[in-house]
């Protein structure tokens, strides 16, 4: 058996449910049912303790702080035998926005970018939209509208997209050292979380490429094979103060699903870490 | 603690201009932080990005170029003829993954937020009235320079695009005075271009000051035709959903013809007909896919009477 250490490089902002998706996938390792399993103990469980807890609960998570930032490595194996070493990130979302409007990048996110084999990215497609314009809504329209005026702030933020794709810019300078060619370019999954509050059918990659077309052109342009499932790691929404009295009774590892790149779903919520295949190739 | 010594580095702004992503690797930087007792605004071990998503200065341009020389695109014409809703109009059409080409696709931007300022004026948000984008004023507020957009075709080639967002009035001034002090940068769009767009202003051609409208473009056309040097230029009838006199039409295609002999006319407007897909415009596409496909002059070698076929002995060899 070949034991290779695969460190994933998870990035998300805040809000799109990282933690609870880390508490959850560590739940399905722990049962080993899935399509990865734990194989051994991992160095540090405590960041995913309290959301654990929560879950247990039958109730949400708090926000993760701001400045958190934890490695935690888990042993892992999938079922032909191949052993992996995962490093699972969990931080504040707030740290990736922090990247695009200081345009600094701090070292220990670069020294991540750098050396992760596999990068997920987490959308959550009920933040993100593309406003309509002149072209696709024309004046003719302006009929209820109100006028006003946009503040100062608003005019220097970037639109949704804009942001995702700048975001992923950021990742492929890093990586390529700074001459804007990458060579080694890792494996890309981008996961669409809180999936069961979305309310469409079709394949992720349908929806995104609907929902944010000029991110996914930018994605398939830049990856060849680029891994597009949906998450939805708690099935539905929970309260952070109030249990949900199924969940509290059947436990959390029985909720949650994916949904694969051909549009079916899966309640093993270790699919996407076959990301760490694809780098391993 | 001052910038960087080195002519061109914006350090620490900016990344180094030699390429040192960590400044205490440059020999320059170094230099610096033992002559300054004043701790670095930037900590050591951080990497600042070369870009900061604006338009691009002259500058700033070396960071796309070093990789691969851009297609600079000139877009030339008076004030209000539509040449900042054009690149607008582009940006809104590629964040909405409409079609430009079945060969290329959308791979990436350094400019993103300028593109942003840009089109923003032309998005629905809430509480805020849709217009066409400002007039680019001589003086304005968003930065005039150059706009970023990378595509891949379809053989997998990288390629960059540079637009260039500049007045109206500068060209205004450079189409009377080629020496104007106020026409610098009409005079940089046209030296550097590859290809140009020269608008045509269908609203001002078919309003009360038509006569001078016909008269800006015929001199535009006459300066540029001075300084073309072979490049391709497209003439765009901007707003052409305004009907102008056929009269009009035709002395503006004559004073253009006669000056450059090839150039390819599109019509574009931001109104789609009725009956056609919502939310593409006209022409808008087509410009934007003709430009795509544009290539750079290539220098032609003069023809060799040499009979060998080896290129190294081609040139200078005796028939």
């Amino acid at each position: 058996m070949s034991q290779s250490a695969q460190s994933m490089l998870l990035v998300g902002e805040s809000g799109v449910g990282k933690t609870h998706f880390g508490a959850q996938l560590l739940k399905r390792l722990l049962n080993s049912n899935g399509r990865f399993r734990m194989n051994g103990a991992a160095t540090n469980l405590e960041p995913f303790e309290a959301t654990m807890e929560c879950l247990n609960d039958g109730r949400s998570a708090a926000h993760t702080p701001t400045s958190t930032y934890v490695d935690s490595e888990w042993p892992i194996a999938d079922a032909g035998g191949r052993e992996f070493t995962l490093i699972w990130p969990d931080y504040g979302g707030e740290q990736v926005k922090n990247l695009l409007d200081t345009r600094r990048v701090p070292a220990e996110w670069r020294d991540r970018v750098m050396t992760t084999s596999a990068w997920i990215l987490m959308l959550r497609l009920h933040q993100l939209r593309v406003s309509d314009d002149l072209l696709s809504k024309p004046l003719a329209s302006l009929v209820n509208s109100t006028a006003g005026e946009a503040s100062e702030t608003e005019l220097l933020k970037l639109s949704d997209q804009a942001r995702m794709v700048e975001l992923l810019q950021v990742l492929l300078y890093l990586r390529g050292g700074g001459v804007g060619q990458v060579n080694d370019i890792p494996q890309l999954c981008i996961l669409l979380s809180c999936w069961d509050e979305l309310g469409q059918t079709g394949t992720p990659v349908s929806i995104l490429s609907n929902q944010l077309p000029m991110f996914y052109q930018f994605v398939s342009s830049n990856w060849p094979e680029p891994i597009i499932m949906g998450l939805s790691a708690l099935e539905r929404p929970l309260d952070n103060k109030v249990s949900d009295e199924e969940y509290v009774t059947k436990g959390p590892e029985h909720f949650g699903y994916i949904v694969t790149q051909d549009g079916s779903t899966s309640t093993d919520l270790t699919i996407p870490l076959d990301v760490l295949n694809g780098a391993a190739k | 603690m001052s910038g960087c010594p080195v002519e061109n580095c914006y350090a620490p702004d900016a990344t180094c201009a030699l390429g040192n992503l960590l400044l205490k690797n440059c020999p320059n930087w170094g230099g610096q932080e033992k002559l300054s007792a004043q701790p670095s605004p930037q900590n050591g071990d951080e990497i600042v990005l070369p870009w900061s998503g604006s338009a691009l200065g002259k500058s700033d341009v070396a960071f796309i170029t070093g990789r691969k020389s851009p297609l600079t695109v000139g877009i030339l014409g008076a004030e209000n003829a539509g040449k900042t809703s054009l690149l607008a109009a582009w940006y809104l059409l590629i964040g909405r993954g409409a079609k430009i080409s079945s060969r290329h696709t959308f791979s990436g931007s350094f400019t993103l937020s300028g593109w942003e300022a840009v089109a923003r004026s032309m998005q629905w948000r809430p509480g805020v009235q849709p217009e066409f984008p400002p007039h680019t004023s001589t003086r304005g507020t968003r930065e005039k320079g150059l706009l970023h957009l990378s595509f891949k075709e379809d053989s997998n080639l990288l390629r960059d695009y540079l637009f260039a967002d500049a007045p109206g009035l500068w060209f205004q001034r450079w189409a009377i005075n080629e020496e104007a002090p106020d026409a610098q940068g009409a005079r940089w769009v046209v030296q550097n271009a590859d290809v140009f767009i020269l608008t045509a202003d269908c609203a001002a051609l078919a309003g009360t000051e038509r006569g001078s409208a016909r008269s800006a473009i015929q001199l535009l056309a006459r300066r540029l035709s001075a300084n073309l040097h072979g490049r391709p230029v497209v003439l765009a009838w901007t707003k052409s959903d305004i009907a102008i006199a056929d009269t009009m039409r035709q002395a503006v295609l004559d004073a253009v013809s006669s000056q450059i002999p090839d150039f390819i006319e599109i019509s574009v407007s931001m109104q789609t007909p009725v009956g056609q897909d919502t939310g593409v415009g006209v022409g808008l596409t087509d410009l934007l896919r003709q430009l795509l496909e544009t290539r750079r002059l290539k220098a032609t070698l003069p023809a060799s009477r040499a009979k060998k076929d080896d290129p190294l002995f081609l040139f200078g060899a005796r028939s």
